[in-house]
């Protein structure tokens, strides 16, 4: 429902996006995982048609959505990062608007307003305006407003960003339900377990390019099931690295003065050699970490770089 | 189509959840008329001057004098202040009064023995309008006391005993000045000519404080108002709301016209009530409230598609509010809005009516006149709509092509 081949959006120097390619079915979610300023949400506005992209082509549901644009987005509903909504209006306004922007009309709507009420749990406070809402109820209504029209295609650009637990749990599973109902969900986040937790298959983006791409399963059989050791403290890098290239099956992921990243199986067994190897180079560690094989392990490995940073 | 009354309808909710946001574009122009209704009052403008007059005379004539300039119109202008002449000196040489008049002891008798006198009348500079009435009614009671003097001069002398006159004398003289006047009266009543008198009104003298400026305190809520929703614009950029539109099939245009209609409406009905408010509260003369309110509708939506074009070039939601203001503040100024034309210098109120809102009052104020028919109206309304729909599309030119990006 989602093909996207080699999409590629410049703005003047800059290149967001950089020969993206994937495809998203019916039913599926589809995460795109990268931190902020990878291009995920350039990304979603080629999709959506906000943005035109500098080369590639995007259809969705078949429709191409630069040439074919209102046909295209007929079929989508997205739900964007910031909150877009009416704050001094009521949710029923807000929905009723977002309907009616859609093509929909009464009593069909108004059918579909109680529904997606209810679902995000609104229901008891239909007429109050918006800008009373806590920041989780916000981020529902804003999701409730995306999937008024029953989409099949459904865009989420980071749509928990900033909010509490409960509400949390309550739009991850709401996301499911959409993909349960023969949805094709793109969910970009950057948060590792959601996208984790929630998508079928993910692609990694950095710097606007897809760096890895796969099932859950797939990505993390690309560590080879290593542990992730972080070490910090005091280190003469080239020294450091000289000294550990004899232990076997270490992969010196970074190094610097203050903290050295390694790949490595059975991290925890071999500690006391790594140590001593160190200490032998001159080296001195002050704390230690050891992260069992994740998403943000192997973002560290595919980028030498923490997700967050 | 459908969408376009759904964006009216969502317009007019937020007005309403907020009414004070759009209200409060509205205090400056009603703060500026309520002070200039309090300083010149409901009616028309009568500038009000004091006159000094050191009277050393102090004798029939000179009080009859003074009792000229206490009677209408001069009265109504005018408040007469004895005062002692070297007081009265420093008084008008510190700018205190519009004019000094000095009668001079022994004007009585000259006046009646018909021998040269002489009046002083010190003008204040700085005032230009009440001491030249001050000199030319002067000028006119001397001529008017020549005569008198002429005609009934023997009679007056009667009086000139230095005592005041018993009332057997007063009846005599008055009996005496009766018959002169019956003798007369055949030069007198009728007139030995006819006058007829045309009045050329000059509006801009004589209109009321409320025809003069309520007009540009009215195209002053529109400015403002018109700038305060076409800033609108940048608050659905910034809420996220014009980029959640931009992906729906919701057509542009019609969110776009759906503006213009909720602007235009809102346009019209600040006109009715502000137009029926003025009429009832001011006494603002309008010829005809339909064609009044009209063309406050079409002016006000026209005068918000010129600031949401300059809105919608502005880089940021900030530059967007300084582009709006520097448009709108000095078109407010030259345009007539803060100060009519007619207070302005010729210069500046000849530049002044070729602006947008200096045409778009002009207008307005023949149509409350009556001095517009209905073919020029709609020659007006005609151009406006033209330059409206350029300015429209020139908008959704600009919404299309990634104002919202």
């Amino acid at each position: 429902m989602i093909e996207v081949a080699q999409l590629r959006k410049s703005f003047g120097e800059l290149t967001a996006v950089d020969g993206v390619s994937f495809t998203a079915g019916r039913g599926e979610i589809f995460g795109l995982l990268g931190p902020n300023g990878a291009g995920k949400t350039t990304i979603i506005s080629c999709i959506s048609g906000l943005v035109t992209p500098s080369s590639g082509h995007v259809r969705v549901d078949g429709h191409d959505a630069v040439r074919d644009g209102p046909a295209a987005r007929r079929v989508l509903g997205v739900v964007p990062q910031e909150i877009s909504l009416y704050e001094d209006l009521s949710a029923v306004e807000n929905l009723a608007y977002w309907g009616g922007a859609q093509g929909m009309r009464q009593p069909a709507l108004g059918e579909r307003m109680r529904t997606v009420l209810e679902l995000t749990g609104l229901e008891d406070r239909t007429r109050e305006p918006v800008k009373r809402f806590s920041g989780g109820m916000k981020r529902r209504l804003n999701f409730a407003c995306g999937i008024i029209h029953e989409p099949k295609v459904l865009l989420l650009d980071e749509p928990t960003v900033g909010v509490d637990p409960q509400s949390r749990v309550r739009l991850l599973e709401l996301v499911r339900a959409q993909a349960r109902d023969g949805a094709c969900v793109l969910y970009t986040t950057h948060y590792m377990e959601e996208a984790a937790s929630l998508c079928d298959r993910l692609a990694i983006v950095d710097h606007g390019r897809i760096i890895a791409a796969g099932t859950l399963a797939e990505l993390r059989a690309m560590l080879a099931e290593r542990d992730l050791l972080r070490l910090s403290g005091s280190f003469q890098a080239e020294a450091a690295k000289a000294a550990l290239a004899h232990i076997d099956g270490i992969e010196v992921l970074q190094a610097d003065a203050e903290l050295l990243i390694l790949a490595l199986p059975e991290a925890s067994r071999r500690l006391p050699a790594i140590f001593a190897a160190l200490a032998a180079a001159g080296s001195e560690v002050r704390g230690t970490t050891l992260t069992q094989p994740s998403l943000e392990s192997l973002f560290i490995k595919l980028t030498g770089k923490e997700l967050r940073e | 189509m459908r969408f376009l009354w759904i964006s009216v309808r969502k317009d007019w909710s937020r007005v309403r959840r907020d009414p004070f946001s759009l209200a409060s574009s509205l205090a400056i122009p009603l703060i500026l008329a309520v002070m200039m209704s309090l300083v010149f009052g409901r009616g028309q403008a009568v500038p009000q001057g004091r006159l000094l007059v050191a009277d050393e005379d102090d004798s029939l004539a000179s009080n009859l004098l003074l009792g000229a300039f206490n009677r209408d119109p001069l009265g109504k202008m005018l408040v007469v202040e004895k005062v002692a002449q070297a007081g009265g000196r420093a008084r008008i040489n510190r700018g205190d009064g519009s004019a000094l008049l000095i009668i001079p002891a022994g004007f009585q008798e000259a006046f009646l023995r018909n021998r040269p006198f002489q009046l002083q009348l010190f003008t204040n500079p700085a005032q230009r309008i009440l001491p030249q009435i001050v000199q030319q009614s002067l000028s006119i009671m001397v001529d008017g006391a020549f005569y008198v003097e002429h005609v009934a001069g023997d009679q007056l002398r009667a009086f000139d005993t230095g005592h005041a006159p018993p009332d057997d004398l007063i009846a005599s003289v008055s009996v005496s000045i009766n018959h002169l006047a019956a003798s007369l009266r055949r030069y007198l009543r009728p007139p030995a000519m006819d006058l007829e008198t045309e009045v050329v009104a000059d509006p801009g003298e004589s209109k009321s404080f409320a025809a003069t400026f309520l007009p540009s305190m009215i195209f002053m809520g529109l400015l403002f108002i018109a700038n305060s929703m076409a800033l609108d614009i940048w608050k659905e950029r910034l809420m996220g709301t014009l980029r959640r539109l931009a992906v729906s099939p919701a057509p542009l245009g019609a969110f776009l016209a759906g503006r213009l209609i909720f602007v235009a409406s809102v346009f019209a009905l600040m006109a009715l009530v502000g137009l029926a408010a003025a009429r009832g509260l001011a006494g603002l003369p309008v010829a005809s409230m339909p064609a009044a309110v009209m063309w406050l509708t079409f002016a006000g939506t026209a005068l918000f598609l010129m600031v949401l074009v300059v809105a919608l070039a502005a880089a940021t939601a900030r530059a967007a509010n300084v582009m709006g203001n520097l448009i709108v503040f000095p078109l407010a100024m030259i345009g007539g809005c803060f100060f009519p034309f007619e207070w302005m210098p010729s210069w500046m109120a000849r530049i002044g009516r070729l602006t947008p809102n200096g045409w778009a009052i002009i207008q307005f104020q023949a149509i409350l006149s009556g001095e517009i028919d209905a073919r020029k109206l709609a020659v007006a309304v005609a151009g406006l709509t033209a330059v409206s729909v350029v300015m429209f599309l020139v908008a959704l030119r600009r919404l299309r092509s990634g104002f919202m990006i």
